[in-house]
């Protein structure tokens, strides 16, 4: 069974990177690899966005990022407005980006939700299901983020 | 039939428009053509009709004439004017009843011409005006006529008299007549006129409208080609195959995919010829086959359907090299199908398609089923004889790929810290491969192996450790935890069709049973022996480790692993082949012994000792140059016992084939010295060059 590849991963990466690196002019870096498995969990940050995949993968691809880190972004991006609306907004554009990027990679017939977003603790992420889902930590300035792939074959 | 319908359907305006035009003009040439005719009709009335002028005064001037010669008795000149009464009487009376009835006359020219009756009412009046003259006038020349001399005195007085009364009445009718017959004749001019204006007007608005349709046409044509080809390119330029066509000459078409070149991996022009691109990718084997085959669908001897199974293209492996030189090797399926233009072959439509990923994943389900056979008589050998060791080797890989992942969790910032933990990674991937080789566990051996080759090139390659590196590792640990799954699972199914897990607990727990020291020496044994046959060399092996059964596990479960490394490099930069040990005068057979003994004081000394080649400082010396990790002048100034202890740095190997899973990856003694240092315990090594090399590690138990 063919599963997840590094090509894969980097396609959703990429896109984060690609978002930043357009709105404000700095691409992320990455931190550190990892599966989520035994007592190993994801790490979640105050606001997530989240794609639902369906189709040849199935599964969720999460964003999340601390409040600091998409006020930043929005103060870059000349955005007055920075209320939890707007920063959930912009974490749901990020996750859009995703989707996107997704969409190019995996082709059409992969079917992929509009982004979710939500307000959460920081912490662990306690909704990834696939065995062994990939953590990516990210920085962007000296704030810490983080993308979840949680996808697998269908 | 179809297709005739279809031009007719097509281009039905235009038809239209010229079978109008058509008939327009021949409406008007017919039409010009019954005004001509009739204007030459026109012409001979009028001119006939001035001639009857011309006539009524002759015929009254040739009477006078014949009345002053009988007067004058002079005969001949009767007799003339007679003769030409005659003519003239009769010449007037034919054409008046031309112009009543229409009939044969003479013309003006002498020959006989037809004389059409006069058509309007007033010229039909004016010739019965003219009869109630003509008609007694005729009557009374009739003894004057046939050049009769015997007419009367009276007879002639009477007739020039009625001519003298009549002839200027009659010289008014025919001088009517001809005003009207010239009228009748302009009139027709004038319709003629308007026919062939009306008729040219018809013919410019018809021309008009069929220069309107047809441009109209060839618009809508040009846009409907337009369209079907943007939606060729549209096609060409989305499908993922390669499509083009050959032609006989075996020449592409114009137009093909955008993802050709890519597929063939080259630059593509239309018209190229096909065969030298096919011949540079595949077998000349192949080669010759495939252009017999495109020659057989190009012919039209053999129908399609029965040579399809011949295709030599199908799932062919080809050599592709880019534009810099990269030679990759990929698998293509070209399909072949011919194109019928009039049930005559015009050309052939090639498809190709990169089937690699469809080839390589039959490869890997291939592999994976000889591979999980393979496993399975493995796993089945070890239940049946050293279960115990079998769950260790799980309970410890499951252990390692948790260390492995918990450090990969940590966030690191710097290519510096990235390497600690890549050597860190190393060492456990080499711990897990070492205990994997003991126990002659392949896929995991193999994996770990790969893993480890990919490692070493991140470590040695030219670009610092990045993020995307530890993305890599990442990968190459779930693909470690997929197999380590299988194996567990298998390991659990038949732990518990062997009576329960509890046993599996007690077997992997710390405290074992005091004979798994047993199934060591009998694993390290077919270890040392399998690595000798691989090398070509010969061992003995000496195993004296009765100490490790009364040690505590961790203790030996380290002792195992440091084994296993020291073993291998002794096998693989020791121990010599035996035409090599032949030469120096040592048995041909290598010595390899394991001790361990216990020194007093909760001390033991673990002993790894072989009879090969030793440690040659000069040597490592090379190695170190070679490997770039110093120069000649760093590594001249080292003495010998700093030479010596490079071995243990990570990253440092002295074996030339990276590609053999018992070389050194640079990882080997590195671990040994972390496993030692992790015991708390002190590692040494004695050596003479061409006599032996001995390493000895001494630790403490606490009691």
């Amino acid at each position: 069974m063919k599963s997840i590849n590094e090509k894969d991963i980097h396609s959703f990466v990429d896109a984060v990177s690609g978002f930043f690196a357009q709105f404000a002019e700095e691409k992320v870096e990455i931190r550190a690899a990892y599966l989520v498995e035994g007592a190993i969990k994801p790490s979640t940050f105050e606001l997530t966005s989240y794609i639902t995949l369906s189709g040849d993968y199935s599964g969720r691809v999460y964003f999340s990022a601390p409040r600091a880190l998409i006020a930043h972004l929005l103060l870059m991006m000349q955005e007055p407005n920075r209320n939890d609306d707007r920063l959930l907004d912009a974490v749901g554009e990020i996750a859009n980006t995703i989707s996107g990027n997704a969409r190019k990679h995996f082709g059409e017939t992969m079917e992929i939700s509009v982004p979710s977003t939500e307000v959460t603790e920081t912490g662990w992420l306690d909704t990834v299901v696939s065995p062994r889902s990939y953590v990516i930590l990210v920085k962007w300035k000296q704030y810490r983020a983080s993308v979840v792939v949680d996808i697998q074959r269908a | 039939m179809n297709e005739s319908q279809s031009i007719f359907s097509k281009y039905r305006k235009i038809i239209l428009a010229v079978i109008i035009f058509v008939v327009c003009d021949l409406m008007v040439i017919g039409i010009n053509f019954y005004g001509t005719f009739k204007a030459q009709e026109a012409a001979v009335s009028i001119n006939l009709s001035g001639r009857q002028r011309m006539l009524s005064q002759r015929m009254t001037k040739v009477l006078l004439l014949i009345r002053r010669s009988v007067d004058t008795n002079d005969e001949p000149s009767v007799l003339r004017n007679l003769k030409e009464l005659d003519l003239t009487v009769n010449l007037f009376n034919t054409t008046l009843r031309g112009f009543r009835d229409g009939a044969m006359v003479t013309g003006g020219d002498g020959n006989p011409v037809f004389l059409v009756q006069v058509e309007t009412p007033k010229s039909h009046q004016l010739v019965a005006d003219a009869y109630k003259i003509w008609d007694p006038y005729f009557n009374l020349l009739q003894p004057l006529l046939g050049n009769n001399r015997h007419f009367s005195a009276e007879q002639l007085e009477s007739v020039v008299t009625y001519a003298q009364n009549n002839n200027l009445e009659v010289l008014r009718l025919m001088n009517d007549l001809t005003t009207d017959l010239e009228f009748v004749a302009n009139g027709r001019a004038d319709f003629l006129r308007m026919v062939l204006l009306a008729g040219f007007i018809i013919a410019l608005i018809n021309f008009s409208y069929t220069v309107f349709i047809s441009i109209r046409q060839l618009m809508a044509t040009d846009r409907e080609l337009a369209q079907a080809r943007g939606e060729t390119i549209e096609i060409l330029s989305t499908v993922h195959e390669g499509l083009f066509l050959l032609d006989k000459e075996k020449r592409l078409g114009s137009q093909f995919s955008e993802s050709l070149p890519r597929l063939l991996h080259r630059e593509i022009e239309p018209g190229m010829n096909f065969l030298p691109i096919l011949k540079d990718m595949i077998s000349a084997e192949t080669y010759e086959s495939a252009v017999d085959y495109i020659e057989l669908l190009l012919g039209d001897r053999v129908k399609e359907a029965l040579v399809t199974s011949l295709n030599p293209l199908t799932n062919v492996s080809v050599s592709l090299s880019d534009s810099i030189g990269n030679t990759q090797n990929r698998y293509l399926s070209f399909f072949f199908n011919r194109v019928l233009i009039d049930d005559k072959i015009s050309h052939v439509l090639v498809t190709v398609q990169d089937v690699t990923d469809k080839i390589e994943l039959m490869q890997q389900a291939e592999q994976a089923k000889n591979q999980a056979k393979t496993e399975v008589d493995t796993l089945l050998r070890l239940a049946g004889n050293d279960f115990g060791s079998l769950q260790q080797f799980v309970f410890n890989v499951g252990q390692s790929l948790g260390q492995i992942n918990e450090k990969l969790s940590e966030p690191i910032d710097d290519p510096r810290s990235r390497q600690h933990t890549l050597n860190y990674i190393m060492r456990l991937v080499h711990g897990i491969k070492g205990e994997a080789a003991v126990l002659g566990i392949d896929a995991i051996e193999g994996y770990a192996h790969s893993c480890e080759q990919e490692m070493v090139a991140m470590r040695e390659g030219n670009t610092e450790l990045s993020g995307e590196h530890m993305v890599r590792i990442a990968v190459l640990l779930e693909g470690f935890y997929s197999r380590y799954s299988s194996l567990n699972n298998i390991v659990s199914n038949l732990s518990a069709a062997m009576g329960g897990q509890e046993k599996i607990a007690a077997a992997a727990q710390a405290d074992r049973p005091a004979e798994v020291a047993l199934p060591f020496v009998e694993h390290i044994t077919h270890l040392a022996q399998r690595i000798a046959s691989d090398r070509g060399k010969q061992v003995e092996v000496n195993c004296q480790v009765a100490k490790f059964a009364i040690l505590p596990a961790n203790i030996t479960k380290e002792l195992e692993s440091i084994s296993i490394q020291l073993v291998r490099n002794a096998l693989t930069h020791g121990i010599e082949s035996p035409e090599e040990r032949a030469t120096l005068n040592k048995p041909q057979t290598g010595a390899l012994c394991l001790f361990c003994e216990y020194l007093g004081n909760n001390l033991y000394d673990f002993t790894v000792r072989d009879d090969g080649r030793g440690i040659v400082p000069d040597r490592l010396r090379d190695q170190l140059v070679k490997s770039g990790r110093m120069t000649v002048q760093e590594a001249a100034t080292m003495d010998n016992l700093e030479v010596t202890r490079m071995i243990f740095q990570p990253g440092f190997s002295t074996a030339s084939d990276s590609a053999d899973i018992n070389a050194g990856h640079g990882v080997g003694l590195d671990a040994v010295l972390e496993k030692v240092k992790g015991m708390n315990g002190r590692l040494s090594v004695k050596s003479r060059p061409d006599l032996f090399t001995e390493f000895h590690i001494q630790f403490s138990v606490p009691q």
